[in-house]
């Protein structure tokens, strides 16, 4: 989980590349592969990645943005320990609270999903899995996802 | 001898034993029920807890996404004092960008917060570090903002304290004023009584207390407020049965906790630890001598000497008390003279507590369908919402400067609801024009039309059916007559009073025309729309007439945010919720309000409506929301409007929030606005000043977009006359292609390209 900046690197490398070989032509995920760029003009979360030739909004920062991850990733660690010891509700309860901060991060999502497949609600597994798809980044993050919708 | 005179004795003295005997039955069945009136209350469940409702906590970290006004705001009402140098919990200095809060730590349901010193500076609108002791904090809350209680019928309220909390010189203050031998004396004074009595005598009435604190705590616990010496007496037998039961520091704390200090409205102020933080917004063991002293005064005659009320008489009762401090050697005369020279230190902050009453509603209602009133209103717990203050002030101001710009005559109304709706949670809520005001609340309780606010509940029931429908579809635009119920003819007209002959699906809903989508409406058959609208969420009556396909029926803002919730998770219907867990006194949690939800429409045919939802805004009724937000920033939404402006609605999601607002009239009477002039302006202006992220795009598996001819709707190249580019459920195209197959590629980019990567 602590690769995510590195892999983003990487997607906005790839993503940079398609745009400069595609031309005008469209960049769509197909199943399996790398997901669309998303639009966010006037945000710069991590889990965003920036069209390349989006103008600059005014109040964006120049700097490297702190990670949300930092924030949150202790928050996974104890709901993983609380899985771990069978305390779901516990572990549910702390994933909720990281899902609030970053409320798009595919990774929740699939913690999420894990801990409801290991509480035995397959459902709930099911639908949280397909919300996080929209928001996956990677092949093996989607994939990942993928596996709890089936 | 006895002998003797037992036969005249008996008959003389028998009545007056029998009377005798039963007397002191009477007075020991009497002494019994006292003493299990005491011994069955006190101590354990003395009293009745409200339930306390609190917001949401304010997360931070490095990276949050906050304004330092809005920082300020949050800690404005959670009462934090400003000083130049913040070393006490609940103490805050500002410089700029740069806060020092001193926290006051709160015990969450699952860990304890800590109270401690930290240090955040501001990168923009962006916290940039956040540092304890020199150290990075990776996440903290702050304390939660009460935002209200739910109080029994007498509205007593308290925040119940234990004695080695409470400061001892409050505690000397206490009895050096109402009662100097308390520890000397078994529950009554005999001193106090005789004074009273002879003060008593000479008026000719009842007047005087002489109570010791163990009186008055029985006074005011157990015995009902006359003055008659029947009361009196047992009182003080009940004050002697509770000193024999009891130790003096039991009672002591229990007529601490008991204490009326004071009156908010219909709440009753209860207890020093609760009057501590309604009249110095301070807890009660950080208080100065000057506020201690104040509230010993305070007991005497909490109106009367109430502060607010009556500075002056207050601050003289509190030096009095002062110097009854310095007579029984509890403080010494330098620190009497320095409180007596302090200010009555007052809380200067505005109390918001029950200021939100639209929002407290939900939250009432919510907890209705699970406790019984008297469970909320005795047993203390605490009620964490989702309630963000900082949304409800921009909801409120956005409310007010929109009405008041577009309504000088203060003759509409107003009422929006905002949901986070990746997790469902509704986060502010306004009621009505007057925030303030809790009467009908309009947001839950308006019945009205939705006109075409419901118009992407058929359209989406369509393009779950991509064997029948696309984005591209062609629809007649052209008058329709349809015999409703009752044999009534219907025909709808347009806005413009046009038909618009044939246009494709996409345009019929971002342009909101009627004709077409009543036709769409009838060939996918009633039922089926009536099912859509179930699956999106929408509870209560739904009326299955052709009008439906129009926004007939009755709706709640708060029914069209469930609809719009869906629509903007991507087809996942989740309950609205208001509350996210129920914590008891003993601070273990006993509800769980758990993210749930259930995919029940296509995520494919939802993200073709997401399509289309943003092309109202960007090429439709509801392009306004870009007079207030910036060109670049994602949304999707829909306007809606019914017959004669009497309802004015706009729905509409960023990638963070959703919002559904309605501007009408409360005697349903015509109002020259429509969705785009009324509604849309109050929704823009909140967005644009509230939404973080833009709505992303993503497109699921089996999508994937063509260029269209958008006369047509035949498929065609880019650059080619009206060349349109729309997602398409794979399998789903159009089957016929236009006669050209590239063009002159346009170097301006529409959005719906930049939508799909090709941004040049």
């Amino acid at each position: 989980m602590v690769v995510r900046t590195g892999l983003l690197t990487v997607l906005r490398g790839v993503i940079l590349a398609g745009a400069v070989v595609l031309g005008g032509c469209s960049v769509y995920s197909v199943p399996g592969g790398e997901p669309a760029p998303v639009e966010s003009p006037t945000d710069y979360t991590p889990g965003n990645v920036e069209s390349p030739s989006t103008p600059s909004a005014p109040d964006r920062p120049v700097a490297p943005e702190p990670n949300d991850s930092n924030a949150y990733g202790s928050l996974l660690s104890r709901a993983s320990a609380a899985t771990d010891r069978g305390d779901y509700e516990q572990a549910l309860a702390l994933l909720e609270r990281a899902q609030r901060i970053d409320p798009d991060s595919a990774e929740i999502y699939l913690h999420l999903a894990a801990t409801y497949t290991a509480k035995g609600d397959g459902t709930l597994a099911k639908a949280t899995a397909e919300r996080g798809l929209l928001y996956c980044h990677g092949q093996s993050q989607c994939d990942a996802l993928r596996s709890y919708t089936r | 001898m006895s002998g003797v005179h037992s036969q005249p004795m008996t008959r003389t003295h028998r009545p007056i034993l029998k009377i005798f005997v039963s007397l002191s039955v009477v007075a020991v069945l009497l002494l019994v029920y006292l003493d299990a009136r005491i011994t069955a209350t006190f101590i354990d469940k003395m009293w009745e807890l409200p339930a306390k409702v609190y917001a949401r906590p304010l997360e931070l970290f490095a990276g949050a996404k906050i304004a330092p006004d809005d920082l300020a705001y949050e800690l404005e009402i959670l009462g934090y004092r400003k000083v130049t140098s913040a070393r006490r919990p609940g103490e805050v200095s500002r410089a700029g960008n740069r806060f020092d809060i001193y926290t006051r730590g709160f015990a969450f349901a699952d860990e304890r917060e800590p109270a401690r010193g930290v240090n955040l500076t501001f990168n923009g609108k962006r916290v940039g570090s956040l540092l304890s002791a020199g150290k990075n904090v990776d996440l903290m809350r702050l304390d939660p903002v009460q935002i209200g209680g739910i109080y029994p019928q007498h509205g007593e309220d308290r925040l119940l304290v234990r004695l080695d909390e409470v400061p001892e010189t409050l505690v000397g203050g206490l009895l050096a004023t109402e009662d100097q031998r308390f520890y000397k004396h078994l529950g009554f004074s005999i001193t106090g009584i005789a004074r009273a009595a002879l003060s008593n005598a000479r008026s000719g009435q009842v007047v005087a207390g002489g109570s010791t604190i163990t009186q008055q705590l029985v006074k005011n616990y157990y015995l009902t407020p006359e003055r008659t010496i029947t009361r009196k007496l047992t009182e003080v037998v009940m004050a002697v049965l509770l000193e024999l039961h009891y130790s003096k520091e039991q009672i002591l704390e229990s007529y601490l906790n008991e204490v009326y200090l004071g009156q908010d409205g219909p709440r009753a102020i209860h207890g020093f630890a609760l009057a501590a933080r309604h009249y110095f917004d301070t807890p009660l063991e950080q208080l100065g001598l000057h506020q201690q002293a104040l509230l010993v005064g305070m007991i005497k005659g909490p109106s009367l000497y109430n502060p607010l009320r009556n500075p002056e008489r207050a601050r003289q009762r509190r030096d009095l008390v002062l110097g009854l401090m310095v007579e029984q050697r509890v403080i010494n005369e330098e620190h009497a003279v320095i409180a007596k020279a302090m200010p009555l230190g007052l809380n200067g902050n505005r109390l918001v507590r029950n200021s939100f009453p639209a929002f407290l509603d939900l939250v009432r209602r919510q907890l209705r369908l699970e406790y019984r009133d008297e469970d909320l209103t005795t047993l203390g717990l605490s009620i964490f919402t989702s309630f963000d203050p900082i949304l409800q002030r921009q909801l409120e101001r956005s409310t007010t400067e929109v009405l008041n710009q577009i309504d000088s005559a203060a003759e509409l109304e107003s009422a929006t609801v905002v949901t986070r709706f990746d997790t469902g949670e509704v986060a502010a809520l306004v009621g009505g024009r007057k925030v303030r005001y809790a009467g009908f609340n309009r947001a839950l309780d308006a019945r009205r039309p939705a006109g075409s606010l419901i118009k992407p509940a058929i359209y989406l029931a369509a393009l779950e059916q991509p064997e029948k429908y696309s984005l591209a579809t062609v629809l007649a635009d052209t008058k329709v007559s349809v015999t409703g119920p009752g044999g009534q003819l219907w025909e709808p007209r347009n806005f413009d009073r046009k038909e618009h002959g044939d246009v494709l699906l996409h345009t019929a809903l971002s342009r909101s025309y009627n004709l077409a989508t009543a036709r769409l409406g009838m060939e996918l058959g009633l039922d089926n729309v009536v099912a859509m609208l179930r699956r999106l969420g929408v509870d209560g009556p739904i009326p299955e007439v052709p009008a439906l396909t129009l926004g007939a029926g009755e709706y709640s803002p708060m029914a069209m945010a469930a609809m719009y919730q869906a629509i903007a998770a991507g087809g996942f219907r989740m309950p609205l919720r208001s509350i996210r867990d129920i914590v008891d006194a003993e601070g273990d949690t006993l509800h769980r309000y758990a993210l749930a939800y259930d995919r029940t429409v296509s995520l494919q045919a939802v993200h073709l409506l997401h399509y289309a939802l943003r092309e109202v805004v960007r090429e439709g009724t509801g392009k306004g929301v870009y007079r207030y937000l910036g060109e670049n920033f994602a949304v999707a939404g829909k306007t809606g409007t019914t017959n004669d402006g009497r309802d004015s609605w706009f729905a509409g999601f960023s990638g963070d929030l959703l919002a559904v607002s309605w501007v009408g009239r409360d005697d349903n009477g015509a109002t020259r606005l429509t969705g785009s002039t009324g509604a849309l302006k109050v929704w823009a202006h909140f967005m644009s000043r509230s939404a973080q992220r833009s709505l992303g795009y993503r497109m699921p598996d089996k999508i994937a977009p063509q260029w269209i001819d958008d006369q047509s709707g035949y498929l065609t190249g880019e650059g080619c006359p009206n060349s349109r580019m729309l997602p398409f459920i794979v399998g789903s195209e159009p089957g016929q292609r236009s006669s050209c197959t590239a063009g002159k590629k346009s170097s301006i980019t529409d959005w719906f390209q930049s939508l799909f990567g090709g941004d040049k």
